[in-house]
């Protein structure tokens, strides 16, 4: 309808918004791959080069690497790919549970899970770390991983598909003898492939955003997660601000990696289930 | 809102055996779900519904668990440092949420109505909702610096005066405001380009892209239209915004002078500052209801848009 000679106006206005939006990324990542004593230089008065290196240089990503900044970026990343390989298998157990398979008490079961994804982990982060403190399983994957497995939302959601799977097709299974186990691994699991991406999606940045649970929850350099190790350094008197752009980056990058590829997906499933 | 007819055990039912058979075959049916819903419920209730139990009751105790009725709640009630935070977040709130929606409404209309190669303006600006909010916190943070920041930087360029941002508690909340709708703005458009893909086409056929019609027909047939998104991100923004914790903890620990002292900030220092569990307890019980009402209506408004379920 608009796609005409006069798209340009509207392309020319997004273009503008996003690259406003998009300048804190260009900053970041400049300042990162720029020796540290330039991140700050070119300020007053204020040049083009704040933005156009003239010298590049990967000391601020040898330092980071040398001061061990490698164990809570590994951290960070076992636990969210950790988190999201049990929470889709949990997840669609129990999805497939409320969509494919009767039995009394369904709705009750249902209306537990909706409630849980009412409560948001935030508010009750604060307790939960108090009792994960006094039964001892602070400071392990265990206590990080935990909270994130199980999702209220990747459940409602995979189930919403589920129930748009053929009943035919699991009919068609039984009488050939397939268990429960078989329809839900061999049908439901292959024909789900975009809603299991998108379960994925918010499972992983669940875990990537979080910042305020593994802070509570540890309290060692062995089990500290990447968001937690570059806030404690910005809390000092003295910090490498290179290393922290370098750290930001490396922080950026990763997510961007996992979700822009699969963004169809993550697009189609959240604004699916959430505005039709 | 369950497909009755179309799972296995009605089918079962159905066929010939008869009754006691489908009894039985249903309690079969009632293991097998058991096992498959298991690991994921033992993880809710550990991780989500006990903490709210524990909370509750935590939050008539006192420091050395006694049972102290709904002194927490009185002492809340009176204490100038909470109804304080409740004005902050209050306000914080009314300002944020119909700013980030307005935002992100602009965008998804730029988006949807004719600017070319709308996928990848959508990604882009969906980009900063993947980093990690302290991540971002970080960043910004730096720029907001008023003697070496960026952001005076390039105000001095264009010779506006340079502005104290964070550490003033004048504009502490509009410095979290700016930094946490450049992260939000994006991704919430994501949810209102749907929506505007929704208004049928023939509503707005007539309507050419430029000049006074395309305002006339936006405001009378489109947003008419688009309420129900709008209020879905609206709702759903507030639940977010209303536990905003990692700015204000890397950034302004609150301050200056409580400025910023959002309420999820307060139960954070409650607990773990003035190491006041049950005071932080209640605390917690009163946001919750708050922001579970609120979530609760988001997901009344996110159900009732799949009818055919």
């Amino acid at each position: 309808m608009t796609k005409s000679s006069n798209a340009w106006l509207p392309t020319f206005l997004i273009a503008l918004v996003t690259t406003v939006f998009m300048m804190p990324f260009i900053w970041l990542v400049v300042s990162a791959f720029r020796p540290e004593i330039d991140i700050l230089g070119h300020l007053s008065p204020l040049t083009w080069e704040v933005i156009i290196p003239a010298r590049l240089s990967l000391e601020n990503f040898i330092g980071l690497w040398q001061d061990g900044f490698w164990l809570p970026l590994f951290n960070s990343v076992f636990v969210a790919f950790g988190t999201v390989a049990l929470g889709l298998i949990v997840n669609s157990m129990a999805a497939f549970a409320l969509s494919a398979i009767e039995f009394p008490g369904r709705g009750i079961v249902f209306a537990v899970v909706i409630v849980t994804f009412l409560i948001p982990f935030e508010a009750i982060a604060i307790p939960l770390a108090s009792t994960v403190r006094s039964v001892g399983i602070d400071n392990s994957y265990t206590a990080l991983i935990g909270p994130g497995v199980a999702n209220g939302f990747a459940i409602f959601m995979l189930r919403q598909f589920f129930l748009s799977i053929p009943k035919e097709l699991s009919e068609a299974a039984r009488i050939d003898g397939a268990s429960l186990f078989q329809i839900y691994w061999e049908i439901y699991i292959p024909l789900s492939k975009a809603p299991m991406v998108g379960a994925g999606i918010i499972i992983f940045l669940f875990q990537w955003q979080a910042y305020m649970w593994p802070l509570l929850v540890t309290n060692t350099r062995e089990y500290e997660v990447a968001p937690v190790a570059l806030a404690k350094l910005i809390g000092q008197y003295e910090y490498d601000l290179g290393q922290m752009f370098a750290g930001a980056v490396l922080l950026a990058v990763i997510p961007a990696l996992v979700v822009l590829p699969l963004q169809r997906h993550f697009t189609q499933s959240i604004a699916g289930t959430g505005v039709k | 809102m369950a497909l009755r007819n179309s799972t296995l055990s009605q089918r079962g039912e159905q066929s010939p055996p008869g009754v006691a058979h489908a009894k039985s075959r249903k309690w079969g049916f009632a293991k097998a779900a058991f096992w498959f819903l298991f690991p994921a419920l033992i993880l809710l209730v550990l991780f989500r519904l006990a903490p709210v139990i524990e909370v509750f009751f935590d939050s008539f105790r006192g420091s050395r668990s006694q049972w102290v009725g709904l002194e927490n709640y009185w002492f809340l009630l009176g204490s100038d440092t909470f109804l304080e935070s409740i004005r902050v977040t209050l306000v914080f709130n009314l300002l944020i949420n119909p700013l980030q929606v307005v935002m992100a409404l602009v965008m998804a209309l730029l988006i949807v109505d004719g600017a070319r190669k709308p996928g990848f303006w959508q990604t882009l600006n969906l980009l900063p909702v993947v980093v990690p909010l302290a991540i971002s916190s970080i960043i910004w943070g730096i720029g907001f610096r008023p003697d070496d920041g960026i952001i005076n930087a390039i105000l001095k360029a264009v010779d506006l005066p340079g502005q104290r941002w964070l550490t003033s508690a004048d504009q502490s909340m509009m410095s979290i405001i700016i930094l946490a709708s450049w992260v939000g703005v994006g991704y919430w458009s994501l949810f209102l380009v749907a929506g505007l893909h929704q208004v049928p086409r023939d509503l707005i056929e007539a309507a050419s892209l430029d000049g006074a019609k395309y305002w006339r027909t936006l405001w009378h047939v489109r947003l008419p239209l688009m309420r129900r998104p709008l209020a879905f991100v609206l709702v759903a923004d507030t639940a977010v915004n209303l536990l905003l914790f990692a700015p204000v903890q890397i950034l302004t620990n609150g301050g200056p002078l409580d400025s910023t002292n959002l309420v999820m900030f307060d139960i954070y220092r409650n607990a773990f500052v003035f190491a006041d569990l049950p005071l932080a307890a209640a605390e917690t019980v009163l946001l919750l209801i708050v922001v579970m009402v609120i979530v609760g209506i988001q997901f009344f408004m996110l159900n009732q848009r799949n009818p055919g379920n």
